[in-house]
């Protein structure tokens, strides 16, 4: 197992490497003054000044060193927009709010999602399971951006229930500003858990095992609990790391739309300010999720199901 | 033991909501502030609550470029003068006089004495030495040092590769005593006075910038020397100010503070402001979509503005003079502005905007830029054109509204025979794409213009044959001459009569016409009843905060 992780770590390097190098040249590629935001040309000195003191004036493959440098001792640079803050200052203060929102969006889908999809196992074809289902299809179908915009108009405007953008400063304080964009967010999660954990207890129910459990008169929560519920979180687990991309861009639109101050609306701002740095931070930040996401992920399998532990 | 685990998990989980609940009912009480007083009276509360339509990327006066990052300096900074903001002409601000030579080329500031920074510091002349020759330092490597390229040495400086401490001592801006500011222009520029309003202007405190580095914004360091003070900057959330009670005019100032929500999404920003959280907006635009219906609300308000919306025309793919008159002639500008645009625009009769000063002897009156458009003298220009192109690409970029106009144009295009393609980028590609060099795969496109300073000659000087922001190709030296004359007229009427000429050779019965106007901008705004009647936007996007009140409901 040890090994298995480190060897897993290692090859981390190289795929963050790739990440950047792919970022860096796509950066170029699309073109665009990153020194010019608005209709005023730049004069040529002042051009020159900028490109000097963000390193732009050397060759890619000195600028790309600059970065690796950068990536591996912590130090993403100055931001190219916001001039009188670092990278790290706008990961710092960005990142732990679309985390925490992240994580509450995945709170609605563990406490309601897996609920649902069990109930809907254990009373296949009752009015809880079509109720599930057709949550789900619901959930599945409609983009967070457009329940963002029913909520923040039925919920916030009409019924003026809760404020319709902003986000509470720290990562411990919580008011009722978290409701709306975690739940526009959380929906699609919520869905396909509640899908994904039917379809796996219904399966599991039929295996022998389980039979087995019955017939040895082992008690239904019992075998319900320990047997069907273990080995059915397994394709969620497994979930878990691909949607972990769906939510970090999807929290890209939610921040936007909420005006909360997450990293995924830098992301967006720096991509058409061309803040070369920022983008490069924040894609290597998320590769970096992902990655470690996918250990997580594999690690979870070992714990789960002991059989995939000892095939490695 | 798992089980115990997962027991654990979810009762942690429960225990955040039950905190999140918690939280919801301590909710909606705060903010506020703008009740109680009896009717018509002050609000005992004087707070203002603003939506800021950006987060400002710097509030260093040398850095910053944009108009949240403007107003927000403006209130918490002291600049050397003030516009009127109906008159647009310079008003005594930490300066309380100034004097200009008999040749227009030395300003002399007289400073308050009772300029103050908050750490106690008076401010002084020498403050202002500093603060602008660190802007135009190349190591600073400012976007608008261009601003003080009116004064002696500064050009030389900021684009200095070697000798840069010796061609700092030459630029002419000089301190002889504490409150004495001289300034060496390299020509008379009447307008600087009025360019001094700007917020590259304005003075740092040198030791607070020496000590901190790039982190000298912050609310903890910062000193300023303005009406507010920076209390709180929560990056991308929230910019505080607080009343300065130590102020050279703090008794004038009305509002004891001004809590700013920054939301940079249109619709969101209206969405908080219809339900209460702001009392108004910034003036940063409404959703086109959704100005009709707010057009009708009783806090809807229109503030003209210094900029002018435009169709440039590559002059060497459209070469014939006939040609452009028939494509500006049938552009139905009034349609345009009541069907799309919506916000009560001016429809252009020339490129210098309605309010700036002189524009009537300014204004040319272009017979090419009727207000409804003229399909049949278009046809009769475009009849005359030897060759006219037929086929023309016609490039805008992607921000809303944009589509629509050049849909419309399209329509309007098509009536005289000549069809036009439509081709959209984004806005940083697109800046890049345009030029300058003109693109020549360019025949027409869309931009616009925002004027840094009220005067007619940040606009017209866009089209002089080497400016940067001429993109048409029309290069004529008669032009570049006529301006070179402006900038040396210091008598104002006499000037704007040069405007005037400008003008007619771009727009006149014989102009050029290397571009159409098609309107000047306006900022529509919402305001709470509350504020209406103080809160103000000038033409050149500035709030006063300093003049603003909160009326009890």
């Amino acid at each position: 197992m040890t090994t298995f992780i480190i060897r897993r770590v290692v090859w981390t390097i190289p795929v963050i490497l790739l990440v950047i190098l792919m970022t860096f040249l796509m950066m170029r590629q699309i073109g665009g003054n990153p020194f010019r935001h608005t209709e005023r040309n730049v004069p040529p000195a002042i051009q020159a000044n900028l490109e000097r003191k963000f390193h732009l004036d050397k060759p890619w493959y000195t600028q790309y060193a600059y970065y690796v440098k950068g990536v591996f001792t912590f130090d993403l640079g100055p931001s190219m927009s916001q001039r009188t803050r670092t990278v790290n200052d706008v990961v710092k203060d960005g990142f732990p709010r679309s985390l925490k929102l992240g994580i509450l969006a995945y709170l609605w889908a563990i406490l309601f999602g897996v609920p649902a999809g069990i109930l809907a196992a254990l009373k296949p074809n009752s009015i809880f399971d079509y109720g599930a289902m057709l949550f789900s299809s619901v959930g599945f179908a409609l983009p967070s951006f457009f329940v963002a915009t029913l909520l923040i108009y039925y919920v916030g405007l009409k019924a003026g229930l809760v404020p319709t953008n902003g986000w509470p400063a720290g990562f411990w304080q919580f008011d009722d500003r978290i409701i709306l964009p975690s739940f526009a967010l959380g929906l699609f999660p919520m869905a396909y858990f509640a899908r994904l954990v039917r379809g796996a207890m219904l399966e599991t129910m039929q295996q022998d095992y389980v039979r087995t459990a019955k017939a040895k008169g082992l008690r239904y929560r019992r075998v319900i609990g320990l047997h069907v519920l273990r080995n059915s979180l397994i394709p969620a687990v497994t979930a878990t790391a691909p949607l972990l991309g769906l939510i970090i861009t999807g929290t890209f639109v939610i921040e936007f739309i909420f005006s909360i101050p997450g990293i995924g609306r830098y992301f967006i701002n720096s991509v058409s300010n061309r803040d070369y740095s920022v983008v490069m931070g924040i894609t290597v930040l998320t590769s970096i999720i992902i990655v470690i996401a996918n250990l997580f992920v594999d690690i979870m399998y070992g714990v789960l199901d002991p059989r995939t532990r000892e095939a490695r | 033991m798992r089980r115990m685990k997962l027991l654990l998990l979810v009762m942690g989980l429960l225990g955040s909501f039950a905190l999140a609940a918690v939280g919801c009912g301590g909710g909606g009480g705060g903010g506020g502030g703008t009740t109680g007083g009896g009717g018509g009276g002050l609000a005992a509360n004087q707070v203002l609550n603003i939506a800021w339509g950006a987060e400002p990327p710097s509030l260093d006066p040398g850095l910053a470029t944009d108009t949240t990052s403007s107003n927000v300096l403006l209130a918490i900074m002291d600049p050397l003068v003030k516009l009127n903001p109906d008159t647009l002409q310079a008003e005594p601000s930490l300066a309380e006089s100034w004097d200009v030579s008999a040749d227009g080329k030395t300003v002399t500031f007289h400073l308050s004495h009772d300029g103050k920074w908050t750490n106690g510091d008076p401010v002084t002349a020498s403050d202002f030495v500093y603060s602008w020759k660190r802007t135009l330092s190349p190591e600073l490597a400012a976007d608008y040092a261009y601003q003080l390229y009116g004064i002696v040495g500064a050009q030389d400086y900021n684009s200095c590769e070697k000798n840069c401490d010796a061609l700092a001592d030459k630029v002419g801006v000089e301190a002889p005593d504490d409150f004495t500011l001289v300034v060496h222009l390299t020509s008379a520029q009447p307008w600087f006075i009025q360019q001094a309003s700007h917020h590259s202007f304005l003075a740092v405190h040198r030791a607070t910038v020496e000590k901190f580095g790039d982190k000298w914004t912050e609310p903890q360091n910062i000193v300023t020397d303005g009406p507010f003070m920076l209390k709180k900057w929560e990056h991308d959330a929230e910019i505080d100010l607080v009343k300065n009670p130590n102020w050279r005019d703090a008794k004038d100032v009305k509002l004891t503070a001004i809590n700013g929500k920054i939301i940079v999404d249109g619709t969101t920003r209206v969405q908080a402001f219809e339900s209460g959280e702001v009392d108004t907006l910034d003036g940063s635009g409404l959703p086109p979509d959704e100005i009709a219906r707010l057009k009708t609300t009783p806090e809807y308000e229109l503030y003209p503005s210094l900029g002018t919306y435009y169709y440039g025309f590559n002059m060497k793919n459209i070469s014939d003079i006939h040609e452009r008159r028939a494509l500006s002639l049938a552009i139905n500008r009034r349609q345009i502005i009541d069907q799309i645009a919506q916000a009560d625009q001016l429809p252009a009769t020339g490129f210098t905007p309605k309010g700036i000063s002189g524009f009537d002897q300014i204004n040319p009156n272009s017979p090419w830029l009727p207000e409804n458009g003229d399909l049949d003298q278009a046809k009769s220009e475009l009849s005359q054109a030897a060759s006219p192109k037929k086929d023309i690409n016609l490039f805008f970029n992607d921000a809303p509204g944009h589509k629509e106009i050049a849909t419309a144009v399209q329509a309007q295009w098509q009536q005289l025979g000549i069809k036009s393609t439509l081709k959209q980028q984004e806005w940083a590609q697109y800046l890049e794409f345009l030029g300058p060099p003109p693109n020549n795969a360019v025949d027409v496109y869309r931009l616009g213009w925002i004027y840094d300073f009220p005067d007619a000659i940040n606009g017209l000087e866009l089209w002089t044959c080497d400016s940067g922001n001429n993109n048409t190709n029309y290069c004529d030296k008669n032009f570049d001459a006529l301006v070179a004359k402006a900038k040396a007229t210091t008598d104002d009427s006499a000037r704007y009569d040069v405007y005037g000429q400008l003008e007619q050779m771009l727009f006149g019965q014989d102009g050029a016409l290397p571009l159409s106007p098609i309107y000047w901008y306006t900022y529509p705004n919402l305001e709470k009843q509350s504020v209406k009647d103080s809160f103000f936007i000038s033409p050149l996007d500035q709030i006063d905060f300093t003049k603003v009140v909160v009326k009890a409901s």
